[in-house]
């Protein structure tokens, strides 16, 4: 079977020790003001503590790119820069494609793209493909204190990632109007479900695919029409209804 | 008819041509063959398929598309810097109109290039019926300069078209290098398929008008040896040959 | 992110090249900026990649990591997979250790204070001028003040053990560290219970109570880890904190527990174990001393009681001793670390120490753990020499009922250099270490300066001690040192040794504090006191362990598998009734209480907010704030303030609002949280720095170390943090 990697999360471990964050920033030399990846938390319901003595209810929700399998950034980017590797089931980013239009960046549900203000193209995470390369698992992966991302090949049944998929129940973040098939897999539940935000592919290119292209089909197909009837006429109709006379007539 | 040749397309105005011809093809195929994406791919994915299996990589088919760009955009903004004679001439050219009688050119001359002479007559004799001039009626083309208006009406969406592209062209190239704001550069991707499908649509008659319609042989010969007869400048090109036989 | 390998020409550089072409024709203004580009990796050979072990110094974990070099420059650091004590784990400041290494602001030259202290003007010295004028200057001190008028206040680092001994070999007694801004209330109250301070096997316990510290954020390794660990089988963790901290958010029960009232619920909890007997009869008999008085005593500690005091109610408190008794041995009150918040804080922990005495739980799995043996031996140095005209004893001595000798008390030390009684001190040699941040009352420890004649800083940064200093030495970070060998307690994971060699060699001028002491040596006579290398040292250290040169190398760390549990068997405790004592029978003779009793915290005053303290695990203390890395998470610190609280006086979320107490005052924004007492407010150390060499962190935040008014506990002069009240306004929108 294809490879198809992944990452199993169990977040209820999370102590939000930014841990991941740093290491992917120094591993993948993120530029400031920008993260590949985050940890996001829900607002804690003080009411309920307060009513109930006791209760504590905190959880934290770590993420980063979800290498979807209908992912709305590849549907966004008109070079194909970006595109989901069929190898190993990763979404990734051709830098020397990529023109930096940005168009990727708003169509992704879990703002999980930035512009590198210095490169001036797109980036996020890619899994670390350097680190697994070399047989290293991603820096966020082996870096956190509780180890609650597990990474590897889901396809794969002895994988630590597949097995956790098939002996717990699953939850994925998704937003319900762009449901672009997330492979990043949380363990029983997680907290918050309602941060990601509906994919909008910009006006441009929305205008060519929907607009522009059939505007230009349909102009390229007038005048592909016109030059028919004009071939049509040199071709099949008869000799003495040519230029040559007309050519004739008009010397005289 | 005599024989006698008058020069019509100086050595550059050759060269200049056929390396627009040339450089349109070339970034015209590397171009489509970029577009990745299904949804915006106008000619299907198997064109880009072939020319990503040409260049090697999707990002060797931008650089070659790219070095193209910047070839074809530095000869023209050379040549608009030091032949700014030539090239005002040019503009002044394709700039001047007669409406009434480019019109009816237009009209005539669409009439008779695809329904035929007959019917073109036919035409006239119907117009004189309901009261048109006889000069409106005959089946006579109306006169035209050094460029009928049919090619002056294509000349001047390739000249804006192509400032436009190479604009928008030069704004991607760019957009990895210089640019904050993305807006610009996405807006840019869409004018230059835009702009790129208009001439290329105009592009389509132009072929066909210059190169395989019967009567424009000379026409298309003269583009490679740059002079035409005698007699088809003055059936063709009335007013410009009128003013070569003055000079 | 590409997938091709190196490419003879890419179309960036493609672009960079004939930018100056197409720039031309467009952008000829803007030619420099198409020049200006991200580097690119050169085409050609790969870079030549190294794997070095090192230990951590980005806080006092020391976890094992393994530093990658690429071409001479590291480039990431991961933890070392075999390294037991952090479960091969690299929290965020262990990664963000590359920014401390190639820190912009990082100190590079020795450096004279020109001006006056704090005006920030240095001139360059070389080290031989530097040194000369230190050992110069010490001597001077010493001639005129005796060897003890120079104060040495190592910080905590794997070379601090240099600064001991060269403190004893100048003459010193006056040596102060860090621990008593921190943890000696807590080894008091151990020490004085169980013998020794033990370590708590996390991993193991069913039953988890956590007063005060906040294990998930001030991480201490493996216990942090280990908690999580400890959840998922089962473990209850109830966290008594005013502050809603992650620990709390995380934890199965958290109560908002009112300052300073730990010891009514602990004794309450004790009240409800002696009274309901949920004790074990039998070993209480074998090993505890003074279960009778201590009956007798808590009579008067109801839940009932307790939460008059603490807030509690008190069926939970009696439910939480009854779940805590049942899950014994394997239930811990966790001993903490940080432990300087109240004037009683040793009482308070000892209160904790008697009920983890009652829950039988020490050197059992699951419960408190005494130290194991690492194997590391002493290195074989000579004998100091005697200075006949110093003083009988520390400056500090006698201002604290059991003060830890080898550790002193900062806040009483300041006190007898500002009185200059008994006698005066007037130098100061500092190794990072950083009191005007990490001590309560700033404006002591600069009036403390005022008093001093010559201060020397050896640091890495520009911290603000080294900013009030007048000769600045810098010193490379843990990736460019050689250290000697340490021992580590990892309490159910390991007990190891780490060591460090350079992963990089030292930047800039920068050198060690060992070799400085060897440099001060030669100059002052002491040349053979500091006749060695750290190697020939670690190789003393190591002498009993004949595999631990192997280890170090190939795995970065040695294993001692030394006994885990029934360490005590067939063993006394180091007590005076030779058991746990839960009645201390020296404190009696002392005078001390010697069961804690329980007194009420300083009452608030109304209108005013009690200040705590407390950490994050993106920060270490008061340093750090400054690293490019860590400063994204925080960029300047907050008032947390409940919202009720503040919309009292007028605040909102995000106003400047000013912070005043007796000792200092600083403006900062408001944080609104739900998650705090109306009675208190937190905010964390590290920021309203006095440096202006901190140059991503200068100018914002306050500094707690200003507000903060200095009281210390009354048995172990650890500094008591808790204490201050403080008046907030709102500074403006």
């Amino acid at each position: 079977m294809k490879t198809k990697l992944a990452m199993v999360i169990d977040s209820s471990t999370c102590i939000d020790c930014k841990g991941c964050m740093a290491a992917c920033k120094v591993e993948n030399k993120v530029p400031a003001g920008h993260w590949r990846n985050w940890i996001k938390r829900p607002e804690a319901n003080f009411i309920a503590m307060e009513k109930a003595a006791g209760t504590a209810g905190g959880h934290f929700q770590p993420g980063n790119c979800m290498h979807c399998d209908t992912p709305t950034c590849v549907q966004a980017c008109p070079t194909g820069a970006t595109y989901k590797d069929e190898k190993d089931g990763t979404v990734q980013v051709n830098d020397e494609l990529c023109i930096g239009c940005g168009s990727c960046i708003p169509a992704c549900p879990y703002g999980a793209r930035y512009r590198h203000p210095q490169k001036k193209i797109v980036d996020k995470c890619d899994f670390c493909e350097h680190r697994r390369l070399r047989g290293d698992l991603p820096a966020c992966v082996v870096t956190c204190p509780t180890k609650a991302r597990v990474f590897g090949d889901i396809n794969d049944p002895k994988s630590d990632a597949a097995r956790l998929l098939k002996q717990n129940k699953t939850t994925r973040v998704i937003h319900p109007e762009s449901d672009t098939e997330p492979n990043i897999y949380y363990l029983n539940a997680t907290a918050p479900m309602d941060w990601p935000v509906k994919a909008k592919i910009p006006t441009p290119i929305q205008l060519w695919g929907n607009v522009a292209k059939p505007l230009v089909w349909a102009l390229v197909g007038i005048n592909a029409l016109g030059v028919l009837a004009m071939l049509g006429k040199q071709f099949i109709l008869p000799d003495d209804d040519n230029q040559e006379n007309d050519q004739r007539e008009g010397q005289q | 008819m005599n024989g006698r040749m008058i020069k019509r397309h100086s050595k550059l105005s050759i060269f200049l041509h056929w390396f627009n011809a040339a450089s349109w093809m070339f970034l015209l195929a590397t171009g489509i063959g970029l577009i990745k994406n299904p949804d915006l791919q106008p000619l299907g994915m198997w064109w880009t398929h072939l020319m990503w299996g040409l260049f090697g990589s999707g990002e060797n088919l931008l650089l070659g598309h790219i070095i193209g760009g910047i070839i074809w955009a530095g000869v023209f903004l050379i040549y608009a810097i030091l032949g700014i004679k030539q090239v005002a001439q040019f503009l002044r050219e394709i700039f001047s109109y007669s409406p009434v009688r480019d019109f009816m050119w237009l009209v005539k001359k669409g009439v008779q290039m695809t329904l035929g002479t007959r019917a073109l007559k036919k035409l006239g004799e119907m117009l004189e019926k309901r009261g048109a001039s006889p000069e409106i009626a005959a089946p006579r083309i109306p006169e035209q300069g050094f460029y009928n208006v049919g090619q002056k009406l294509f000349a001047v969406p390739s000249v804006f078209g192509g400032i436009v592209i190479a604009v928008s062209g030069i704004i991607m190239a760019l957009s990895n290098v210089y640019f904050t704001n993305t807006a610009i550069v996405r807006w840019a991707i869409l004018i230059h398929f835009i702009t790129v499908g208009l001439v290329f649509a105009g592009l389509l008659i132009h072929i066909y008008m210059a190169a395989i319609a019967a009567g424009e042989r000379p026409a298309f010969i003269s583009m490679f040896t740059g002079n035409v007869p005698e007699d088809y400048a003055r059936h063709h090109h009335r007013l410009w040959y009128e003013e070569v036989k003055e000079g | 992110m590409s997938l091709t390998a190196d490419k003879p020409i890419s179309r960036r550089s493609f672009l960079k090249w004939t930018g100056a072409a197409t720039a031309a024709s467009v952008t000829a203004a803007q030619a420099p900026v198409l020049h200006a580009l991200v580097p690119e990796k050169k085409a050609g050979a790969p870079a030549k990649v190294e794997n070095r072990f090192s230990v951590c110094d980005m806080c006092l974990n020391k976890c094992g990591l393994i530093a990658r070099v690429e071409d001479g420059v590291v480039t990431k650091l991961d933890p070392n997979p075999k390294f037991l004590k952090s479960r091969g784990m690299l929290c965020a400041r262990g990664n963000a250790g590359i920014d401390q290494l190639y820190d912009p602001d990082r100190l590079k030259y020795p450096l004279l204070r020109k001006g006056q202290r704090g005006e920030g003007k240095w001139q360059r010295l070389s080290w031989d001028q530097a040194l000369d004028h230190a050992a110069e200057q010490f001597t001077k001190i010493a001639e005129k003040y005796t060897r003890c008028g120079v104060l040495f206040t190592p910080g905590s680092d794997m070379q601090s053990t240099f600064v001991r001994w060269f403190a004893e070999v100048f003459g010193s007694y006056n040596v102060t560290t860090h621990e008593s801004s921190c943890l000696l209330s807590r080894n008091r109250a151990y020490l004085d219970t169980f013998g020794e301070v033990p370590f708590s096997d996390i991993l193991h316990t069913k039953y988890l109570i956590m007063a005060g510290a906040n294990r998930f954020e001030a991480l201490i390794t493996p216990d942090s880890i280990d908690l999580m660990t400890a959840k998922k089988n089962g473990c209850k963790l109830v966290v008594l904190d005013p502050r809603y901290t992650k620990t709390a958010a995380l934890a199965d029960e958290w109560y908002a527990i009112r300052p300073g009232t730990d010891m009514a619920f602990f004794m309450a909890l004790a009240h409800v174990i002696i009274g309901e007997k949920l004790y074990d009869q039998a070993y209480a008999a074998e090993k505890l001393y003074g279960v009778e008085q201590l009956g007798e005593h808590v009579k008067q500690y109801s839940p009932e009681w307790a939460e008059g005091e603490c807030e509690i109610p008190a069926k939970e408190i009696r439910r939480i001793a009854r779940e805590l008794a049942a899950a014994a041995p394997a239930a811990i009150i966790y001993p903490g670390r940080r432990t300087s918040d109240y004037v009683n804080s040793t009482q308070i922990r000892r209160a904790m120490a008697i009920v983890n005495g009652l829950l039988g739980n020490w050197d059992q799995p699951g419960g408190l753990l005494a130290a194991r043996q690492v194997g590391l031996s002493g290195p074989e140095l000579p004998d100091s020499p005697f200075y006949e005209d110093n003083p009988d004893d520390r400056a500090d001595h006698g201002r604290a009922h059991m003060m830890f000798d080898e550790e002193g008390s900062f806040k009483h030390m300041r006190d007898a250099i500002i009185e200059q009684k008994p006698y005066p001190v007037k130098g100061w040699f500092a190794y990072k270490i950083n009191p005007l941040q990490s001590v309560a009352n700033r404006n002591k420890t600069l009036q403390m300066i005022e008093n001093l004649d010559f201060i020397l800083t050896v640091d890495i940064a520009m911290s603000d001690t080294a900013w009030m200093s007048d000769l600045v030495l810098p010193a490379p970070s843990y990736l460019e040192r050689q250290d000697p060998a340490s021992g580590l307690q990892g309490s159910s994971a390991c007990a190891c040794v780490v060591t460090r060699d350079p992963v990089v060699p030292a930047l800039f001028e920068s050198k060690p504090v060992f070799w400085i002491f060897k440099e001060l040596a030669k100059r002052l006579d002491l040349a053979e006191y500091f006749d060695f290398t750290i190697e020939e040292y670690r190789k003393q250290q190591l002498k009993k362990l004949p595999d631990g040169e192997r280890a170090l190398r190939e795995d970065g760390v040695y294993y001692n598998p030394s006994k885990l549990y029934g360490v005590y068997e067939g063993r006394v405790y180091k007590t005076l009734s030779k058991k746990i004592e839960l009645y201390n029978k020296r404190y009696a003779d002392m005078g001390v209480d010697p069961m804690p009793i329980y007194r009420a915290p300083r009452r608030k005053p109304s209108g005013k907010f009690r200040m705590v303290v407390g950490r994050n695990a993106y920060f270490t203390h008061c340093t750090s704030q400054n690293n490019a890395l860590l400063h994204e998470f925080m960029p300047e610190n907050t008032l947390w303030i409940n919202p009720k609280a503040a919309k009292r006086l007028g605040i909102r979320d995000g106003y400047m609002v000013e912070i005043t107490s007796k000792a200092g005052k600083g403006v900062l924004k408001a944080n609104l949280k739900e998650g705090i007492r109306e009675d208190t407010v937190y905010m964390l150390s590290g920021f309203g720095v006095l440096s202006q060499g901190l140059t991503n962190i200068y100018g914002k935040g306050a500094c707690m170390a200003e507000i903060l008014e200095d009281y210390a506990d009354e048995i172990s002069g650890n500094m008591a943090m808790h204490e201050t009240f403080v008046k907030v306004i709102r500074k403006g929108a």
